[in-house]
């Protein structure tokens, strides 16, 4: 059993907040993983969680049991440290078993549980090591080991990986899935790298400067970013956005900015809008025969399997990524186009996505909530 | 037709001719004379004066220019082995060391594991009135302590109701050494103590939290452990230099009395040397301090190296 849920946690240092009224519930099995640039708040809420410190406002729950204020030795959780935090003067067997032993378990049953962790994860040579004479990917194993070793609640992990090699993590990434498969435990992963993110959760939260900006699968938040923010995190390049404004002509709409003209795919009669409209650097198609962006290429960057492409489009930048050989090259003037279906409209100050709603029907209770999903009226 | 591709080239090293030796030397040298001052100054201060020590111990001299030294063997040294007050000045001075661990590990520790919560600037206003009474003068230091222990108007003896005397009685003068020296160490210790413990990684304790330790467990199978090479320099410390800082108060209130009860080895081959003017005696008394304390170092450093957790 595993079930977390976080209501308005805030948590202020002095008059810095780290972590700004959020409300999440992770349902037990879920690979729930914290998403956001340095300073977002994900490592202060992932240590809220975990008892190490303390919410100024909000509540927490683990099992419909109210953890707020429960000393984290009483929380039933495990966590996974950056640094592994191995106790340096421990065996690999003492590490591992030292959760047990704290809570005064009998010794045959230390034994028997670490010789069961030791061998999942490979450990069995190295147990009478102490942690200086382990790899990083050896302590990673025995950070692990040592979360693993007593069942718990949920398992909460802060950037494990960031102190692996390139290979390495790929590898651990595989195998922290395959972990999770197995276990079916609930795990909060705290991590600022997208592509841990997309590859291993099940749900992925965003945060940016303490407040939740998206939660929802890795497809969700790649296809359907819920503001600029987001969409402007992930991928690689990220998503291209553009100040354009929308209007009707006849009775289709339109996006157009300097040098760019796209339909939007769409009927409807609208005043003409300011938004920000974004594009996927991938969604953009060079030598096509109905382009609607014009622009020169500045810069070309061989990816192996891929090519980037920076162009500037009027007063914009705009990557365009694609198989290679694009056929472009610096200095070339470059048409672009795009699926009405692949592009993204942002309201332009909050920076919220906005959703094409078919009948403007009266709503009987208009929303102001700036965090709400606009509606493009 | 198949054709491999070729490896990238691999060209003989070409020859580089090198500097010239004078040239290589100059380059060599800076390092070399940074350190050219403060070997100088040790040399003359601390070698030639341990050599020349060595050499006195195999004579028999009284300290005048006027008289010549006379050669005696090892006369000095079996000397030393026969003399009463040598045995018991050993035992003074274990006594010494023994009385003043108290206040340079035990409640240091004690002090730092409670105070560890104290943050900001709390924590160094208290930091510093601790380490006060390093600041001290001994001498100065000492004068204070004889009205407060006076046996007729001293403050001790008012609170206690007792007319002790004691810093000249033999009973109590030894006693009374240990603690006002342990008063003037205490602060340096705990100030050791809380850097040993400042030292030690955060996510330790916070694992441990984690994992399920109480605080007596955390203390006792993370911190100790983690802080045992600081108090193996602390044990190192109080053995090697006790009786060194004992020296100051010893002369300027007891002079090793009363009848030789706070006289320990420091103070006797000091007596030896300039109240009996034994050279002799004196040096070789020194020397074999040397060797002694020299081999308890090696020990403990030994200890300290074995004990360093180096984590990372």
């Amino acid at each position: 059993m595993g079930q977390i849920r976080i209501r308005a946690a805030t948590k202020r240092f002095g008059a810095v907040t780290a972590v700004d009224g959020v409300t999440l519930d992770i349902a037990d099995g879920e690979f729930l993983v914290l998403l956001g640039p340095s300073g977002c708040g994900k490592s202060t809420l992932l240590r809220a969680i975990a008892g190490l410190a303390q919410l100024d406002e909000g509540q927490l729950e683990l099992d419909g049991r109210d953890i707020t204020h429960v000393p984290p030795r009483d929380r039933d959780l495990a966590m996974v440290f950056q640094s592994y935090a191995l106790y340096p003067h421990l065996s690999v067997e003492r590490n591992i078993g030292f959760p047990l032993r704290a809570r005064r378990r009998p010794r045959k049953e230390i034994d028997r549980k670490v010789t069961d962790v030791a061998e999942a994860l490979e450990l069995t040579e190295l147990l009478r090591r102490r942690p200086r004479e382990l790899s990083g990917g050896q302590r990673q194993r025995v950070a692990l080991g040592r979360a693993l070793v007593r069942d718990p609640g949920a398992f909460l992990m802060d950037e494990p990986l960031s102190n692996l090699d390139a290979k390495l993590r790929a590898s651990t990434r595989y195998e922290l899935v395959e972990l999770h498969r197995r276990l079916r435990g609930t795990f909060v992963y705290v991590t600022h790298d997208q592509v841990e993110a997309m590859t291993m959760a099940t749900r992925i939260a965003i945060l940016s400067g303490g407040k939740l900006e998206q939660v929802g699968t890795p497809t969700e938040v790649y296809d359907e970013p819920a503001s600029t923010f987001v969409a402007g995190f992930l991928g690689s390049p990220p998503m291209n956005l553009i100040r354009a404004k929308v209007s009707s002509r006849g009775r289709m709409l339109f996006a157009a900015a300097p040098d760019i003209n796209l339909p939007l795919g769409r009927i409807g009669v609208v005043p003409e809008t300011e938004v920000v409209l974004g594009i996927r650097p991938e969604h953009l198609r060079p030598h096509d025969s109905r382009p609607g962006i014009e622009g020169i290429v500045r810069l070309v960057e061989n990816l192996g399997a891929e090519e980037v492409a920076h162009c500037d489009v009027g007063t914009a930048r705009v990557a365009v990524r694609g198989p290679r050989p694009l056929g472009l090259a610096p200095g070339d003037p470059v048409r672009l186009a795009v699926e009405p279906d692949h592009l993204h409209l942002f309201h332009p100050t909050t920076g919220r996505r906005l959703l094409w709603q078919d009948d403007p029907a009266p709503s009987p209770s208009p929303r102001n909530d700036a965090t709400e999903q606009g509606v493009l009226a | 037709m198949f054709v491999e591709v070729p490896a990238p080239a691999v060209v003989a090293p070409p020859r580089v001719a090198r500097p010239s030796v004078p040239r290589r030397l100059l380059r060599a040298a800076p390092p070399y004379l940074y350190v050219a001052p403060a070997l100088a100054l040790l040399v003359i201060w601390t070698y030639r004066p341990l050599v020349q020590t060595a050499q006195l111990s195999f004579y028999s001299w009284n300290l005048l220019p006027t008289s010549p030294a006379t050669p005696v063997g090892l006369d000095n040294y079996a000397r030393l082995f026969t003399l009463p007050a040598v045995g018991a000045s050993v035992w003074r001075t274990l006594e010494v060391i023994g009385g003043l661990l108290p206040f340079t590990v035990v409640i240091p520790v004690l002090v730092g594991l409670l105070t560890q919560r104290i943050q900001g600037r709390a924590r160094a206003v208290y930091q510093a009135m601790v380490f006060a009474p390093l600041l001290v003068a001994p001498v100065a230091s000492a004068t204070v302590w004889e009205w407060l222990l006076d046996p007729g108007a001293g403050l001790l003896n008012k609170i206690l109701g007792t007319s002790t005397n004691w810093l000249h009685d033999a009973t109590w003068a030894q006693p009374a050494i240990i603690v006002i020296t342990g008063w003037h160490l205490l602060g340096f210790a705990v100030l050791v103590v809380a850097a040993g413990l400042a030292n030690i990684n955060r996510d330790y304790t916070e694992a441990a939290l984690i994992d399920g330790a109480s605080r007596g467990q955390i203390t006792r199978w993370i911190t100790l452990p983690l802080l045992s090479p600081t108090l193996v320099f602390l044990v190192l410390m109080t053995v090697l230099l006790s009786a060194q800082w004992t020296f100051p108060l010893i002369d300027t209130i007891t002079q090793g009395g009363p009848s030789g009860a706070t006289t320990n080895v420091y103070y006797l081959l000091w007596d030896y040397s300039f109240h009996s003017f034994d050279a002799g005696l004196g040096t070789s008394a020194g020397i074999l301090l040397f060797v002694v304390f020299g081999l308890v170092a090696l020990v403990l450093v030994w200890l300290s190296e074995k004990l360093a957790f180096h984590d990372n």
